[in-house]
């Protein structure tokens, strides 16, 4: 590092004070989220960092702005900190800033501040992140961010509430979002679902954008694991229509939810969209709805049983099986057509025991008498059984309904 | 560091337990775009009407001749 001396870091300390003061006298919200922006490793910041080295006791130039002390003399250590790589102490210390930002930021009537409050929200949910990820590599206990999810729901009530702080809002929904998603404790997410979406004071049109994106996103996901399909629908074809265009990185994330989503209500993604945002891990899964080739789901679901693990989607997919078998059934049924339209409607057990143990599943006739009552029951077939000849007699009408869009009934 | 002889506890990986693969990337903080309705056509992403009657795909060639085959021996 190049020599620094007194007097210039004890400039850039006083440049950085006296900003950051300008700012918030002059309301000036982008100037002051620079200031906020920790771990945006702006060359200024790190300008800052190098010289709070230098001149340890900067507490004594803070003093002149006794209004703005509390949240300036703990974000220049938070700086230093961070300078320093030291990231478990530079949130300990932001969290302290943050705080008393807060506390001003309440007592502002209007909402100048929301973009440096927001920048706050954001700042304190990557540097809890970092911390923990220091904290657990040093065998310590991580609950950083869980600290900093308490202090977004903080900044949340501040905003929820009746006014023009509103606006704002959505935006920390998500931080919290991501802070649950995270760690695992996404029931937390329902109290902040219920504020967001139960007011009648403010229309969900009315906020930004990208925050509505981000929330329909993990919204919809919620939807699905909790298996309301028609709703998952609804939330991720809005994040998808509305996402920014350019994003090809969050699109791609949506549609990673949205495909099994659609796979469930009986809709299939053409392949070019698969291609183009690389989720080529649902192709053989189309294929195999296309066709009826139970085989092919099956070894699809194993090949990728991790990725859609991990993703949660798995028990969404492992459930396709059902429209599968509808498919395989529907083909066996149009093949006995061309060869004897008069006889097509019966379709013997034996058949489906064949055709399965063409694709290596080797299942005895009671076994594909019980999937045959179950497609049946859920009405992704029109007939009835006749137990005693061992037959599925199809409806002459519509054997094989379509989903149309609807999920499978339970 | 007084906490130097500390030996690092390797054996407790707490280190992204409960990671979320699929965190949605931050947008920047006040940006906007152009959210029209144009170039939002679905139906060029799905396709809903693809359960056709068509049975000459090879699996359904293979599947024919599978069930002919098979009836034949009994």
């Amino acid at each position: 590092m190049a020599y620094l001396s007194m007097g210039e870091a004890h400039r850039r300390i006083t440049d950085y004070l006296s900003r950051f003061s300008d700012a918030v006298s002059s309301q000036d919200a982008s100037a002051l989220s620079v200031l906020f922006g920790v771990s945006s490793n702006s060359a200024f910041l790190q300008a800052l960092a190098d010289a709070l080295r230098v001149l340890q006791d900067s507490d004594r130039l803070v003093e002149r702005y006794s209004q703005l002390a509390e949240i300036l003399s703990p974000l220049l250590r938070c700086l230093q900190s961070y300078g320093l790589g030291r990231y478990t102490d530079a949130y300990v210390a932001l969290e302290k800033a943050a705080n008393a930002f807060l506390q001003e930021f309440r007592n502002w009537e209007t909402a100048w501040a929301m973009e440096s409050m927001q920048t706050v929200a954001l700042e304190i949910r990557l540097l809890a992140e970092k911390a923990d990820r220091e904290l657990s590599s040093s065998g310590k206990n991580p609950e950083k961010l869980q600290g900093a999810g308490s202090f977004l729901m903080k900044v949340f009530g501040a905003l929820a509430g009746k006014g023009p702080k509103r606006a704002g809002a959505l935006y920390v929904a998500c931080q919290l979002f991501k802070v649950y998603f995270k760690l695992g404790t996404v029931h937390l997410c329902r109290s902040v679902i219920r504020s967001i979406e139960t007011a009648r004071i403010f229309d969900f049109e009315e906020f930004p954008v990208k925050d509505k994106v981000t929330y329909m996103y993990y919204t919809g996901r919620l939807e699905v694991y909790n298996e309301n399909f028609l709703v998952a629908d609804q939330k991720l074809t809005y994040a998808l229509m509305h996402c920014c265009p350019e994003r090809e990185d969050n699109k791609r994330m949506i549609l990673k939810y949205l495909i099994p989503v659609k796979l469930s209500i009986g809709i299939l993604p053409k392949q070019w969209l698969l291609q183009k945002y690389n989720l080529v891990e649902y192709s053989e899964v189309v294929t195999a709805l296309r066709k009826g080739d139970i085989r092919l789901l099956r070894n699809a679901l194993r090949e990728h049983e991790d990725r859609f693990l991990r993703s949660g989607v798995f028990l969404v997919l492992e459930k396709l099986e059902l429209q599968v078998y509808q498919r395989l059934i529907k083909k066996i049924y149009l093949l006995q057509k061309q060869k004897d339209p008069s006889k097509a409607h019966q379709v013997k057990l034996e058949s489906i025991v064949k055709a399965l143990r063409w694709l290596e599943m080797d299942m005895d006739i009671d076994e594909v008498e019980c999937i045959m009552a179950i497609l049946i029951h859920k009405n992704l077939t029109k007939g009835y059984i006749a137990h005693k000849n061992k037959v599925v007699v199809l409806s002459k009408q519509d054997p094989f309904p379509k989903l149309n869009g609807k999920p499978v009934s339970s | 560091m007084a906490t130097e002889a500390k030996p690092a506890a390797a054996e407790d990986p707490k280190v992204d337990l409960f990671d979320d693969d699929d965190e949605f990337e931050e947008f920047e903080i006040g940006q906007e775009w152009d959210d029209k309705e144009e170039g939002r056509d679905t139906t060029q992403q799905w396709e809903d009407d693809w359960d056709d009657d068509d049975v000459n795909d090879d699996f359904s060639l293979q599947l024919k001749k599978e069930l002919e085959s098979n009836s034949e021996k009994k």
